[in-house]
């Protein structure tokens, strides 16, 4: 239809135009990966003398380091194992904070989107205050309380900070996403003789499947990918979490002799399960549509 | 709000036999349980805070003592916290000035018609995905003096001098700035993404054959209906930004010297490097209200509804 459009008033130049839009987009997303994912093939020496020649041809070498598989390795053994014990660490975190948050939840979200109730406004408006909170605000008093009850090191505690984070997100976000679904087609189920019980687990959850599957990989990035709390209360531990390992090989750190090409494919790895969900439900996460779940649906 | 309208059946429904929960009492009864349980998680540790933040802590002795707003009045007669609040606001006026326009930007590219516009959208959207700390790796590598991209660029331009001035602490709140701005730039797109759609096509053929050139097509039709949208992604960003820590901690750790020490990077090293937790729960309790005060204007924009006029508007 554009086309057609396109010939009838002469903008021949508009495909030219997107054409240039999609490479600087790709470029703008892709170059600053693409030049990491290099310096993470090749040796620590070539990246020294500039990624941008490489003058030392490509190796597999600084991957197998990280996942143990490697005998030319003998300073950063430690570290290296911190990077594999953070990639347990970091699932077995992450999934159970993203369920228990997303099933938490989904039902807060269906019945902030679905019903009317006293003090409604006001709730919406402390949901909307949990989720704009500085995180370093709620670290502090959970840093005191785990280092007193001896939670700090263990993942159990991580999980319980990280469902603070996610339930609220999710919440708002599944709100809006049950909103937009038709009521009609649960209101018809119910007329039939479901019990609400039955008409959530037969019409509701599989109408909502693809905006939970969404919310569900969006909580697993919080967890995933946060840094602030898990340095905290786990760093140097044997709970540590990935992030913070990553950041153990980071050259930044004071007194330690950075690999920058173990560095780079470490990071690199650890990028992968987000940017591969990413992809595969890029069209999910896009229609959920985080913003503005309240009005969304009102032109 | 729409959602009224959503269960007008309800009387019907509740006419099904006395047995099972009305749709108020079954409402009531999840919205108590998840309020219970947030503020259990949330409230509770952001009071204990508060009375952190009244008390003066002694981490040897072990003691509290409690001193008022002592500690505010400390706080807010800091050097080093005036000092990070205002790089905090140049940080922050960076990055929504920057993510504003990369959002925007990459939204109107991402809504054209084209093959494979789903890789391209997943594509535009992997920066967001990947972690604050990977993007901090990835721009360390992009900006390392020796080996970085910048400097692999400019030094056959024989401007290895400019790279070395851009590199310097001078500059380092400008780059972790657009590195934020590329991490977070994908969901404000998504946001406009989502409120570009809602654009009837009819306008703008009704504009072409006006006569409308693609300029002012932008001008009279797509601005006008991105307003409220735009209004909502400063507010995100804003948020967003002010709540910055992972990403610059992981890139400069607030380096070089304090170039760029933003306020979360200086309760951080206030209660885990100096072990003042008084001081930093005080520090941190001001960056809450300040969060609070951006909810607060977040939720009023969301709460107003969008004006009828506003999409017909010049």
């Amino acid at each position: 239809m554009r086309n057609d459009a396109a010939q009838v008033t002469g903008e021949g130049w508009r495909p030219w135009l997107v054409g240039a839009g999609v490479a600087l987009v790709a470029f703008w997303s892709l170059f600053p990966i693409y030049w990491t994912l290099k310096a993470s093939f090749m040796d620590e020496s070539a990246i020294i003398m500039g990624v941008a020649h490489n003058a030392g041809g490509y190796t597999f070498d600084n991957y197998l380091r990280v996942l143990g598989l490697s005998s030319s390795d003998s300073i950063f053994g430690g570290q290296t194992k911190a990077i594999m014990t953070g990639f347990v660490n970091s699932a077995l975190v992450a999934l159970p904070a993203a369920a228990a948050g997303t099933a938490i939840a989904t039902l807060a979200g269906y019945v902030l989107g679905r019903f009317e109730f006293p003090f409604k406004g006001p709730l919406l408006y402390v949901l909307l205050a949990s989720r704009t909170l500085p995180p370093i605000a709620l670290l502090i008093p959970y840093y005191v309380f785990f280092a007193a009850i001896g939670l700090a090191g263990s993942l159990f505690g991580l999980w319980i900070v990280y469902l603070t984070a996610v339930i609220p997100l999710l919440s708002w976000v599944l709100m809006g996403y049950f909103a937009s679904l038709p009521v009609e087609i649960e209101r018809a189920a119910r007329m039939d003789g479901c019990t609400r019980w039955q008409m959530l687990r037969h019409v509701t959850l599989p109408m909502a499947l693809p905006g939970i599957a969404a919310a569900f990989i969006i909580a697993f990035l919080v967890g995933w990918n946060d840094l602030l709390f898990a340095i905290v209360l786990t760093g140097g531990t044997s709970a540590q979490t990935l992030s913070a390992s990553l950041l153990g090989l980071s050259p930044l750190m004071p007194g330690f002799r950075a690999d920058l090409g173990l560095f780079a494919a470490a990071s690199m790895l650890a990028a992968l399960p987000p940017l591969a969900l990413a992809m595969l439900f890029q069209r999910f996460i896009t229609n959920l549509n985080i913003v503005d779940p309240v009005t969304s649906n009102t032109d | 709000m729409n959602t009224a309208s959503l269960t007008p059946a309800r009387p019907a429904l509740a006419r099904r036999g006395g047995k099972e929960m009305s749709d108020l009492g079954f409402a009531m009864t999840v919205i108590v349980a998840v309020y219970a349980l947030n503020t259990l998680i949330i409230g509770v540790p952001l009071g204990y805070s508060f009375w952190l933040s009244l008390h003066d802590t002694n981490a040897i002795l072990r003691t509290e003592e409690f001193v008022g707003t002592d500690l505010y009045g400390e706080v807010l007669a800091d050097p080093a916290v005036i000092d990070a609040i205002w790089r905090s606001l140049g940080f922050v006026a960076m990055c929504v000035a920057g993510s504003f326009a990369a959002a925007l930007g990459i939204s109107l590219v991402l809504n054209e018609e084209m093959p494979l516009r789903g890789l391209v959208r997943g594509l535009a959207l992997l920066p967001w995905a990947m972690s604050q700390v990977v993007t901090a790796t990835v721009f360390s590598f992009l900006l390392n003096p020796s080996f970085g991209a910048l400097t692999g660029l400019l030094a056959p331009l024989g401007l290895a001098n400019a790279a070395t001035v851009w590199l310097s602490s001078d500059w380092a709140l400008f780059w972790v700035a657009l590195a934020f701005v590329w991490h977070v730039a994908p969901l404000g797109s998504f946001f406009y993404l989502a409120a570009l759609q809602t654009i009837p096509r009819d306008l703008y053929r009704a504009a072409r054959v006006d006569g409308a050139g693609p300029v002012s097509r932008f001008r009279h039709i797509t601005l006008p209906h991105l307003k409220h949208t735009t209004l909502i992604v400063l507010v995100v960003m804003t948020v967003e930004a002010v709540r910055q820590f992972d990403l610059l901690f992981s890139l400069t750790r607030g380096g070089p010297g304090t170039s760029t020490q933003i306020l979360p990077l200086l309760i951080f090293r206030y209660n885990f490097e100096f072990s003042k937790y008084g001081l930093a729960s005080a520090a941190a309790f001001l960056l809450t209200v300040l969060s609070l005060l951006l909810a607060t204007a977040y939720f009023m924009l969301i709460r107003k509804k969008r004006p009828q006029g506003d999409s017909h508007a010049k």
